[in-house]
């Protein structure tokens, strides 16, 4: 099974949170279109007319954990192609399971085959993110502020981002929990993957990144604290 | 290298507006999907779902992966 399994995407935060994640928007059932419609009826019914649904179903689940395979299979040229195949028939094995199991929560906001789509790619990715950090040292928190203090001390910096970045350190040394200042370091400045990190610290992405957005909050508040004005970032 | 300063503070303060959690953005990436797809304003359906895929890489790699896929098919469709 994928280490991220669907459920326990904790719920994460705030702000625009404001209607639950149930899909209380998503059109009614009576509004699917006809493919969904038998897609269901399908994967409902018994004996071999589910049966055969389900293998139409692992093969459309193999096909998109392939594809993302194929996207991202650059990130581990040592893999050989059996290997990585390997990966996307187990990643399309997990995300049947898991398609089945929550099969009552598909509501028709999209094509049945989009959103089912979605649990392959997201079994795959992980998959592939861990396997690329196999057997890797998560970098520790001395390898981030090196990083920190030379981006700061760079004379590319223009001055206002080394004001920026200073206290942005200052904010972390400071102002955020152990645990805040471990989480982003990890994830913001030495690029681990959120995955990975979970799998690591023994939780799930959803609660890491809901420490994240907690201590990029502090960050923030912080900055305003030392006098800089509300920065407009985009992260890419 | 200024580029560079500029994309770690992206990365250490995130986007700067609400944002909903990896739960709703996996939640609801397949209706965000389908509507940018139809040419429909998906921002303004799903607030706070751009913002969380500007401050977290797995999600805005998940969001590109279904994208493409689905995208792909209608083409060949």
């Amino acid at each position: 099974m994928g280490a991220v399994s669907l459920p326990s995407i904790a719920p994460v935060d705030h702000g625009a949170e404001t209607h639950p994640s149930s899909g209380s928007l998503a059109p009614a059932a009576s509004t699917l279109d006809q493919e969904s419609r038998e897609w269901l009826r399908g994967l409902r019914a018994d004996g071999a007319e589910r049966d055969a649904a389900v293998a139409r179903l692992h093969a459309l689940l193999v096909r998109a954990a392939r594809f993302e395979v194929g996207r991202r299979k650059h990130t581990l040229p040592h893999l050989r192609g059996n290997e990585l195949d390997d990966i996307a028939l187990e990643a399309a094995d997990d995300a049947l399971m898991s398609v089945l199991r929550r099969l009552d929560d598909f509501r028709g906001a999209s094509r049945f085959t989009t959103w089912v789509y979605k649990f392959a790619l997201l079994e795959a990715a992980v998959k592939l993110r861990k396997r690329a950090w196999q057997g890797r040292e998560v970098p520790l928190e001395p390898e981030a502020w090196d990083v920190l203090a030379t981006a700061s001390a760079g004379p590319e910096a223009e001055v206002e981002q080394r004001e920026v970045l200073h206290a942005v350190e200052d904010g972390i040394a400071n102002a955020l929990t152990p645990r805040q200042r471990q989480v982003l370091l990890a994830l913001a400045v030495n690029g681990v993957p959120i995955d990975v990190l979970a799998d690591r610290l023994d939780t799930t992405r959803g609660a890491l990144y809901k420490t994240l957005h907690d201590a990029r909050r502090k960050l923030r508040r912080h900055l305003e604290e030392c006098g800089h004005a509300p920065l407009e970032t985009e992260e890419h | 290298m200024e580029q560079d300063t500029t994309l770690l503070l992206g990365r250490l303060l995130g986007p700067t507006g609400p944002e909903v959690g990896c739960d709703r953005c996996f939640e609801e990436l397949d209706r965000y999907v389908e509507l940018e797809l139809a040419g429909v304003d998906a921002d303004a359906a799903i607030p706070g779902l751009r913002a969380h895929l500007g401050g977290c890489p797995a999600c805005r790699e998940e969001h590109e992966s279904l994208r493409e896929l689905v995208a792909g098919e209608r083409r060949a469709a």
